[in-house]
């Protein structure tokens, strides 16, 4: 052993890792949060809701509890750690696939629910299955193209498509927040007796995280209209790339005996 | 003539304007300058306390303290040292704190990556784990030098700065800490 090994050996224990930058988003979030309440000398404990009072009705009741109010440093101490906890629970590494599925209600009582499985590298193709139950559609993406499934014919639409796919869910809100710092941890709630980590984010959507493992359990998603869907996470999972978990992303491999047309598909399943 | 009189003559003692000092001093005033220490110390605060402490999620949380605990303290921070030396104080405290307490069990989460060579991952582990039971078993001031060193980077003159030692006699015990660990450290991987 040379000092120079030794040297080696040591700086490695120290060096920096990818996920230092969500750590460092996440710190700097906090910091900025106490510098807004700097001009106040001790800090109120507050009562933290699930979520609007117009909302209730599409709520299921939340028992909620009291966050810490600790010295200096306590809460916002563990709402950093927390908001880095569940950035890195939430940003899996390369050359997986990450398959979620949520399920809720709308605010007129139908059953909603949305599936999907993304690959974490280039080109990050995706498939989704999506809205109320009985009526989902079916949607798949890989950077060349597009595929749309039309359960009513067994027809599958494919049209040429280079972007990248682009995933429009809570969950990728919730990441993406995590990611650039804007996230709030606001301390624990309970859940139908689950306690959770709440986080809160800009644009209204609210996150409910487990407390041992950080993935999702609950995601309030506010609508237009004022209302406020909740969604259960029942399962988020990271799947190897192997041949049958790469079928998961296509929609011709799950469908292997539609018929499959070039164009747009026709008619409500071609929105999305 | 000239030559030598100007090799002869005294050293300037001057010390040059600490950049710290002025984010410091502006923090005061406007503490949102803050961030701008912020951002200049957190790879350095997080790689000294990964120097100190095995536990990832512990290190995120100690890291965490630091940077709260030095804002809220700001105000405190009376200027007569580096504001360096001030912060990596903080985090030897933090440190410290957390070693009093029990041990988590936690394992590491190399330990459980399911990424590839995990052989290699598992060695890679095991040699830090051992590395890090041996800088445990230095004094608390060889472990601070040691992390100020190869943890947050720090040249010798900027650790003589923060624990008031000449740049020589800091590189001196950095080099007999490492002679301590070399005999220790196996090298039978």
């Amino acid at each position: 052993m040379t000092t120079d090994d030794l040297e080696h050996d040591l700086n490695a224990l120290a060096e920096p890792r990818p996920e230092d930058e969500q750590l460092r988003l996440a710190i700097r979030a906090t910091l900025g949060e106490q510098l807004q309440e700097r001009p106040r000398r001790r800090r109120h404990p507050r009562l933290v809701l699930a979520a609007a009072a117009g909302a209730a009705a599409t709520v299921a009741a939340a028992i909620v509890a009291m966050v810490g109010t600790g010295g200096s440093g306590g809460p916002a101490t563990a709402n950093a750690a927390i908001l880095a906890h569940v950035s890195r629970a939430m940003s899996p590494p390369a050359n997986l696939i990450v398959h979620v599925s949520e399920t809720g209600l709308n605010p007129d009582g139908t059953p909603v629910g949305v599936e999907w499985w993304q690959e974490t590298n280039a080109p990050y193709a995706m498939r989704l299955i999506k809205g109320p139950v009985g009526h989902e559609i079916e949607g798949a993406a890989d950077g060349a193209t597009q595929s749309q499934y039309d359960p009513a014919t067994n027809t599958i639409y494919q049209q040429p498509d280079s972007r990248a796919p682009t995933l429009v869910d809570p969950i990728e809100t919730v990441r993406a927040a995590l990611a650039n710092g804007t996230a709030q941890a606001e301390g624990t709630v309970t859940i139908d007796g689950q306690p959770l980590y709440k986080i809160e984010l800009p644009n209204g959507v609210i996150g409910y995280f487990d407390r041992t493992n950080y993935r999702p359990v609950y995601l309030d998603n506010p609508q237009g209209d004022g209302s406020v869907v909740r969604t259960r996470v029942v399962t988020y999972e990271e799947l190897p790339l192997t041949p049958h978990n790469e079928s998961l992303l296509s929609i011709a491999a799950q469908h292997p005996d539609a018929r499959v047309e070039t164009g747009p598909a026709p008619g409500p399943t071609g929105q999305k | 003539m000239e030559m030598r009189a100007l090799v002869d003559a005294p050293a300037l003692r001057a010390r040059p304007v600490d950049p710290d000092a002025v984010l410091v001093a502006e923090a005061r005033d406007e503490p949102q300058a803050f961030l701008a220490l912020y951002d200049r110390y957190f790879d350095g605060v997080l790689g000294y306390v990964r120097m100190r402490i095995r536990d990832e999620s512990t290190c995120e949380d100690v890291a965490s303290t630091v940077f709260t605990t030095a804002l809220s303290k700001l105000r405190r921070f009376r200027g007569d040292g580096t504001f360096a030396g001030w912060l990596f104080q903080i985090a030897r405290n933090a440190v410290r704190d957390v070693q009093r307490k029990p041990a988590a069990v936690a394992l590491a989460d190399e330990a459980t990556s399911s990424e590839p060579d995990p052989e290699e991952r598992f060695l890679a582990y095991e040699r830090a784990a051992h590395l890090h039971s041996l800088i445990r078993l230095l004094t608390p001031e060889q472990q601070h030098l040691l992390a100020l060193r190869y943890g947050a980077g720090l040249a010798f003159d900027e650790i003589g700065a923060i624990v008031g030692a000449a740049p020589g006699t800091v590189r001196v015990r950095m080099h007999r800490i490492l002679e301590e660990l070399r005999r220790r450290y196996p090298n039978d991987d």
